[in-house]
């Protein structure tokens, strides 16, 4: 579902790579964690499959597409198709929770009635269901983030990508969100999150990929997030 | 498409300031084009009006005058058969000094100068329409000095003073207009800038859910489009206010009334208003899609 070939990255500004040769491979239907300490390039790794920036070298897919070489008017296709979620939620402001997912839906032309009738089911299943019409900033942190999550899955997309999606939440609310994220994986989905959260990583056994300085340091089938330091 | 235009609306309330500069330059300018319409459709019309009356006048000589009723002196034949057969001249017509008297008495009906006038100062004449009435010189310079003829006079430059003021009325009213569609197209363009720039934290979380473009930037270009057409319609509504109030009260008044024939509504609302409509709608078009394309990259 996602492979990356001898991928680099090194950004205008700096000399270091940001990313530097890493290869990866995940399955369809994989959960993968990804970890490492702050400036090891998580974020540009997420980045780089959302094809917010090109690799510098090496080739990065994302299903059948080349998204490093993918044309500009087909981002969009490729976006559609993907979910993504930050640690800073990144709702519509001025939308409400409900007309925030419904939007994921406009995008891709879905008619009226079948928005109607799928935003309160997506809703429904993040444990919305009652502030559909509640704005963004009436939302507590738990809530925006299950907001997010709803509008990344009510596409079904291929990918899930969170990029530390609990940072800003409690620990109890951060296991929430992960309980939702592996109930979205258990769908088919592939899920690929990046995190600093050491106890949901230990507790979720799933795979873990860790990156040093932008190198793969360690890619465990069922890893924990590292020997205590 | 639902969504384009709550997002259009919502930006031009945003930024209701500038919306309303917006929309009243677009306004001004396009009221300017339409006033300059206006005069280009009164030109022409006047222009018909006059060339269909004006003609070439050969005003025959004292002896002529005096003696000749209906153009039977071998002068006046011999004049008369000649611009017949000219291939310019439509047709030729002789007013003796009597019908010219009577013409004149009811022109002037009940004015002093009427006291003023004996049949005697007043030439019998030939009056030779053209074919084109712009060639009325050339029958000038070919009978001026002939035997029995006191002079000609093509009527044609007597009217041409109101011609070139209405012509420097219409271009004064094109160049006001071209200087502020200039700065309509600076505001618009603007405006989109800014609200592009204000909502760019909203088109890239639009784009990361996988909006295109397009998508994201047509709310731009209605906001563009609405400003054109609702200034079209002011304009249009200035239009009709100021022909109502002002051009009708002064092309039938005293001095202009039959010297220049008069607006019609439809002129306003049938011509002008849709032409306004399209070239607002176009302009603001235009210039919210070059706008786009050139500053605002997503
Ligand atoms: N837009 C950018 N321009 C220049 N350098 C960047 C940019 N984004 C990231 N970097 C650099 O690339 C390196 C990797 O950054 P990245 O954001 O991928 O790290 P990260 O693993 O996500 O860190 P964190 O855990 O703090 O989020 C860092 O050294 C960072 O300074
Ligand atoms: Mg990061």
């Amino acid at each position: 579902m996602i492979r990356l070939e001898n991928v680099s990255k090194v950004y205008a500004t700096s000399t270091r790579p940001a990313l530097d040769d890493v290869t990866m491979d995940v399955e369809r239907g994989e959960f993968v964690f990804l970890i490492g300490p702050s400036g090891s390039g998580k974020s540009t790794l997420l980045r780089l499959l959302l094809r917010e920036d090109v690799p510098s070298r090496g080739t990065v897919w994302v299903a059948n597409w080349n998204v490093g070489r993918l044309a500009r008017r087909r981002v969009p296709r490729l976006r559609q198709r993907m979910g993504c979620v930050f640690q800073d939620f990144r709702l519509l402001p001025n939308k409400t929770v409900a007309e925030n997912v419904a939007f994921a839906l406009e995008v891709i032309g879905k008619p009226r009635h079948t928005i109607r009738t799928v935003v309160p089911e997506v809703l429904d299943m993040v444990d919305l269901g009652g502030k559909a019409d509640r704005m963004p900033s009436e939302l507590s942190g738990g809530e925006a983030q299950r907001v997010a999550i709803a509008r990344a899955f009510v596409n079904r997309p291929l990918v899930l990508l969170a990029d530390e999606p609990t940072g800003n939440l409690d620990p109890e609310t951060a296991t929430g969100i992960m309980t939702l994220l592996e109930r979205i994986n258990r769908t088919g989905t592939t899920v690929l999150m990046a995190t600093h959260d050491r106890q949901i990583v230990d507790s979720a056994r799933r795979r873990v990929v860790e990156l040093s300085s932008g190198r793969l340091a360690r890619d465990d089938h069922r890893g924990v997030y590292g020997v205590a330091r | 498409m639902l969504f384009v235009w709550r997002e259009a609306l919502v930006g031009l309330r945003r930024n209701l300031t500038m919306t309303l500069a917006m929309v009243i330059t677009t306004a001004i300018s396009l009221g300017l084009l339409g006033a300059g319409l206006l005069a280009v459709r009164t030109i022409d019309r006047t222009e018909d009006l006059y060339y269909s009356l004006i003609a070439v006048q050969v005003a025959l000589d004292e002896p002529t005058s005096a003696e000749d009723p209906d153009c039977s002196s071998p002068v006046c034949r011999d004049l008369r058969a000649e611009l017949e057969a000219d291939p310019l001249v439509a047709s030729v017509e002789y007013e003796s000094r009597e019908a010219a008297f009577t013409r004149f008495q009811r022109i002037y009906a009940g004015q002093s100068i009427l006291q003023l006038v004996r049949p005697q100062s007043l030439p019998a004449t030939l009056r030779v329409t053209m074919d084109d009435p712009l060639r009325g010189t050339e029958i000038v310079d070919r009978f001026t000095g002939r035997p029995g003829v006191r002079n000609v006079v093509d009527q044609r430059s007597t009217v041409a003073d109101l011609f070139s003021f209405l012509g420097s009325v219409r271009n004064a009213t094109f160049g006001l207009a071209i200087v502020q569609a200039l700065a309509a197209v600076l505001l618009i363009s603007n405006t989109i800038q800014l609200s592009a720039f204000t909502r760019r934290t909203e088109v890239g979380i639009m784009r990361l859910v996988g909006a295109t473009r397009w998508y994201t930037q047509v709310p731009f270009l209605i906001e563009a489009v609405v400003t054109g057409v609702v200034g079209a319609v002011l304009a249009t509504a200035g239009l009709v206010a100021g022909k109502v109030f002002f051009l009708d009260n002064l092309l039938s008044g005293r001095l202009l009334a039959n010297t220049i024939p008069p607006i019609g509504m439809t002129d306003v609302l049938g011509y002008v208003g849709p032409v306004l409509v399209v070239v607002g709608a176009v302009i603001a078009t235009a210039t919210g899609y070059v706008t786009l394309r050139l500053y605002v990259r997503s």
